[in-house]
């Protein structure tokens, strides 16, 4: 650990001078890890740069463009995360030219806790520490092979936990709708918990995280009721690379295909917003 | 034995006016599902289909216009490539998916029409009530 955290601040050392910041992790007042702007003005921040545990970083990214489109940055990010920056390029979310990424790749440990089968970069240019192998997934495997009653009474049970505190939502870097269908009245009703059965909220966001999910697992981490529910997202990426040859964040080219038609061609796209 | 209650979203142009040419040559089919008319099968979104079911359909099933033959041009392909991973969620989530149906009528196809529906509904049937399993 010591040694990824200390090429880790010779990189960024080196990345400084030709950046206006850089986005990683830091131990805040208390001990706690939060995404921090590192600039060369205070450099002596970088006595505080952390690894572990991970924290969002796209989404403080996100932030950040979205008041300075033109920022010249920097970010540390592990394979989920640049696998997020990646699908965030593809829906015009952010600029890739005046980005630097520096790729950090996962440990055994952090890989186990993730379940993640995909724990290294492969975009960044800069990386620091080894790649390695994608662990098994136990739990999606798990409810998975359950059979059709138990997985209604297993989702049913996790569902009825859910106080819609909307945690998931909120810090998933794929949800950057403005609109959000999940706040609209018609699909999810407000003040009724638990939410009736099947549960239109969670079925709803695991079908607008198809071809999108990246398989962070931000949302599981943060939910406060523990609902495991980057399981059905993971089902899904499986099912979406099996019948439209797509992962998301795998390739910078390749759409996703939910602008695609069925020949392959670009969608017609009329004068309404997209 | 219970009648189960099924939404039909149909499109505009060629499913609906299948379900007229149906009725037009007097065919017989179950009375069980509601037809509701769309614009273009790919009006109808996941959150559609799901609240059918959550106000208390047995079923749902989708008909649209063969695939290059939609009005929009593109717009079944939306749904042939969206409601397809809704089944897949609804496998996953512990509901049947066999209860959402997706299929393709044009304007000439009355009979088809009456078909896929007695199939559907037979299989509905066959199914208990959705709102008792999800109790």
């Amino acid at each position: 650990m010591t040694d990824r955290l200390t090429t880790l601040r010779k990189t960024i050392e080196n990345v400084l001078p030709n950046v206006e910041g850089v986005l990683a992790l830091r131990i805040g007042p208390g001990g706690i890890t939060a995404p921090h702007l590192f600039s060369k003005e205070h450099s002596e921040e970088l006595d505080k740069l952390a690894l572990w545990p991970k924290e969002p970083v796209p989404d403080t990214l996100k932030i950040i463009l979205r008041a300075h489109p033109d920022a010249k940055l920097a970010i540390v990010c592990r394979g989920c995360e640049e696998r997020g920056i990646v699908e965030m390029f593809k829906h015009s979310q952010l600029n890739l030219d005046n980005l630097t990424l520096i790729g950090l790749q996962c440990e055994q440990d952090e890989a186990e806790f993730c379940r993640c089968a995909k724990p290294f970069t492969v975009h960044s240019k800069l990386t620091v520490g080894e790649p390695i192998e994608g662990v098994p997934d136990p739990l999606t495997a798990k409810i998975e092979a359950m059979s059709q009653p138990e997985k209604q009474a297993f989702w049913k049970q996790e569902f009825e936990h859910c106080i819609k505190c909307y945690g998931c939502r909120n810090i998933c870097p794929q949800c950057f709708c403005n609109i959000c269908a999940l706040e609209d009245e018609t699909w999810v009703e407000t003040g009724r918990l638990p939410m009736p059965n099947p549960s239109m909220y969670h079925m709803v966001r695991a079908m607008h995280m198809t071809a999108k999910c990246v398989a962070c697992r931000e949302c599981e981490e943060t939910c406060p009721a523990d609902i495991p529910m980057a399981v059905h997202f993971r089902l899904i990426a499986r099912d979406v690379r099996e019948m439209f040859n797509y992962e998301p964040g795998a390739s910078m080219d390749q759409k996703p295909p939910q602008l695609l038609v069925l020949e392959e061609g670009e969608y017609e796209r009329s004068g309404l917003p997209h | 034995m219970y009648e189960p209650k099924i939404i039909g979203f149909l499109c505009n142009w060629c499913s609906y006016r299948g379900a007229d040419t149906a009725g037009m040559a007097r065919m017989k089919y179950p009375p069980n599902v509601k037809i509701i008319r769309v614009p273009c099968s790919g009006r109808i979104s996941p959150e559609l289909v799901l609240r059918s079911f959550r106000e208390g359909a047995d079923g749902v099933i989708l008909l649209g216009c063969h695939i290059g033959d939609c009005h929009y041009a593109t717009g079944n392909h939306r749904t042939a490539k969206r409601m397809p991973v809704l089944k897949k969620l609804m496998e996953y989530t512990g509901i049947e998916p066999e209860r959402l149906y997706i299929n393709w009528v044009s304007a000439a196809e009355g009979e088809k029409f009456t078909t896929v529906i007695k199939e559907f509904t037979e299989t509905i049937s066959a199914l208990p009530p959705f709102v008792e399993t999800m109790k």
